[in-house]
């Protein structure tokens, strides 16, 4: 039922990207904009979810992995030599794009390896921390024009892309989730000592969600990358991290579907508050109070039962 | 050669000696009972086993090979499974999960056949499919295969942690406890389902009880445990005659 579900959101959204991507020269481009980024916070938040909300691990170095991606797209971009060939574009943004989830992932295992030891909120410091180490050494990376930021990224990012990468990512973590090989990554949240015991390596589990978590996030930095074209560090800040923290927790941890959404509501909020002006963020974070107090399971989970509430309270 | 041997093993908790200088042994296909007072330390036993504690001294040999400071998992690989006194399921699964949990170590596929779908993907998840069917077919759970499995009754959680434990395909299964909480009816019950268990499965069963007279009936073999230290051992009839025992049952509350 959910494979079907989650078939027909890849075809669905590949053929809707090529669609729009026909008459992206009509939408009016702040909409286009718009778009886009909701493209690629859900591709940040659904990969964050694979980390915290399936594999239970409280990571707040999601932008850190989403800089990893974007500078390393950017140099290789900025190496190649962009041919009037299109066929020649999409291979060597193809290599860009995935080069960037690569190291990313890399620096995911690297930030795996300490969550081992560590649980809960003492995990998510030493990962907010990771994603700020990150973005200070880019900082003071010449090459990478240190606070100055890398200009001159070329404009490859469009819709096709975003949405193709938004359907990819969709798929393979509800694949993942609803096999039996992805009960493993449940188990070891909800329980990782019963997990253990009926022989799940809970080491594995955790590197497996930190590496493929940044390689999603590095994915969707070359992405945003290659969009607005510039890149500085203050763009990857423990803010970002936190957005995307902000996005999981409203859409529920660990659903699917409702991280997207909140996904695409937390992106278009912000920009209908553009109104109000000074009081946006004001505004945005009592709505999020307010979301929270109402829905504590997250905006967009089925509320359970009465008995399997009572069941998970006794649990407490 | 026997399954399972613990040997002269020793478990400190800072100044406190919890178990201290046991040996047990546990041939396969045996079903053993493991009987004492709260407090005893028959859990912290399970926790060696298993890999929770590693004993402050001593061996713990399984199929002849040294066990000790493997990890859980490791020791689970190896075929010992178990279940927990104060029930441990996994909150957010239903009963149905909780076996696929179970097997999610057994699948014939790995990471990219499971997020691609494709290879030996769907024959391995009929396959389990199917076993898992079969298994709650035996354990009369069918029923309530897609509920969550924490909102179950409490004799049915201990029957779906008992399950988990049994689809891993261990050779030696430990179960703490497993009549807790249930009205004597319900005991009887679920022992003549851990004798067949025992013998359909093809296990061997280490089996913890405070009160003796659950596990008298399908025990050949007891051991008793008081403060640590093994008082007795035998068959249940030596163990009831046993004046030891009797002191240390003594003034215990019967249920
Ligand atoms: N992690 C630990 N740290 C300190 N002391 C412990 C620990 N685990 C167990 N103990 C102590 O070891 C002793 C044995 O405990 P254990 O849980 O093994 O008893 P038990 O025989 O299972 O009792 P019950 O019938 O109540 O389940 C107790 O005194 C307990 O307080
Ligand atoms: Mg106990």
């Amino acid at each position: 039922m959910r494979l079907h579900k989650s078939g027909l959101m890849l075809i669905a959204a590949i053929v809707t990207g090529f669609a729009i991507s026909r008459f992206e020269h009509l939408i009016n481009p702040y909409y286009y904009q718009v778009l886009i980024y909701i493209g690629i916070n859900i591709i940040l938040a659904s990969s964050l979810n694979l980390i915290n909300g399936f594999a239970g691990q409280f990571s707040l170095g999601h932008a850190g992995f989403m800089a990893v991606g974007a500078y390393t797209s950017a140099v290789v971009t900025s190496q190649l030599h962009f041919a009037s060939s299109s066929m020649l574009n999409t291979a060597a943004f193809s290599l860009a794009l995935l080069l960037g989830g690569i190291v990313a992932a890399i620096f995911g295992l690297l930030v795996g390896i300490p969550s081992l030891r560590l649980k809960g909120d003492y995990l998510a410091i030493t990962t907010l921390g990771f994603g700020e180490i990150i973005r200070v050494i880019v900082q003071n990376l010449d090459f990478l024009g240190g606070a100055r930021g890398f200009t001159g990224i070329p404009k490859l990012t469009n819709f096709v892309w975003v949405f193709s990468t938004v359907a990819i990512v969709i798929l393979l973590v509800s694949n993942l989730i609803n096999s039996t090989y992805g009960k493993s990554f449940l188990a070891v949240r909800d329980d990782e000592l019963a997990a253990e015991t009926i022989g799940i390596s809970s080491t594995r589990v955790k590197v497996i969600a930190f590496v493929t978590g940044a390689f999603f996030a590095g994915v969707a930095g070359a992405l945003y990358a290659h969009f607005v074209t510039y890149i500085n560090p203050a763009q990857f800040s423990f803010l970002k991290s936190f957005e995307i923290v902000v996005m999981v927790i409203i859409g529920g941890m660990g659903s699917i579907f409702g991280v997207i959404l909140s996904a695409i509501l937390l992106t278009i909020l912000p920009e209908m508050l553009r109104s109000v002006a000074q009081y946006r963020m004001v505004v945005y974070s009592l709505l999020l109070i307010v979301i929270m107090i109402t829905r504590p399971r997250g905006l967009f989970v089925r509320t359970r039962t009465a008995k399997q509430s009572v069941a998970l309270k006794t649990l407490r | 050669m026997d399954l399972l041997t613990l040997r002269s093993c020793t478990m400190r908790f800072g100044g406190l000696t919890a178990i201290a200088d046991l040996s047990i042994g546990l041939a396969a296909g045996d079903l053993l009972g493991l009987i004492g007072p709260n407090g005893a330390g028959k859990t912290t036993i399970f926790n060696m086993i298993t890999g929770i504690y590693r004993p402050s001294s001593g061996q713990v040999l399984f199929d002849g090979h040294s066990i000790v400071g493997l990890k859980p998992n490791q020791i689970a690989d190896r075929g010992i499974a178990r279940t927990f006194q104060n029930i441990r399921l996994f909150p957010s699964m239903t009963v149905y999960e909780t076996v696929q949990a179970a097997y999610s170590k057994g699948v014939k596929y790995g990471l990219i056949h499971a997020v691609s779908r494709c290879g030996p993907f769907h024959t391995s998840e009929e396959e389990t499919d199917r076993a898992i069917a079969e298994l709650l077919e035996y354990f009369e759970l069918e029923t309530v295969r897609n509920e969550i499995a924490i909102s179950l009754p409490y004799g049915q959680q201990r029957k779906v942690e008992l399950l988990r434990a049994l689809a891993t395909k261990p050779k030696l299964l430990l179960l703490d406890e497993p009549a807790a909480g249930m009205n004597p009816s319900e005991k009887v019950a679920l022992m003549g389902l851990i004798e067949r268990v025992r013998s359909d499965f093809r296990v061997s069963i280490l089996l913890i009880d405070h009160d003796m007279r659950v596990v008298m009936g399908i025990c050949k073999r007891l051991v008793v445990l008081d403060y640590g230290v093994k008082i007795a051992e035998g068959s249940p009839r030596e163990i009831q005659c046993d004046s030891k025992v009797i002191e240390a049952y003594l003034g215990e509350p019967t249920e």
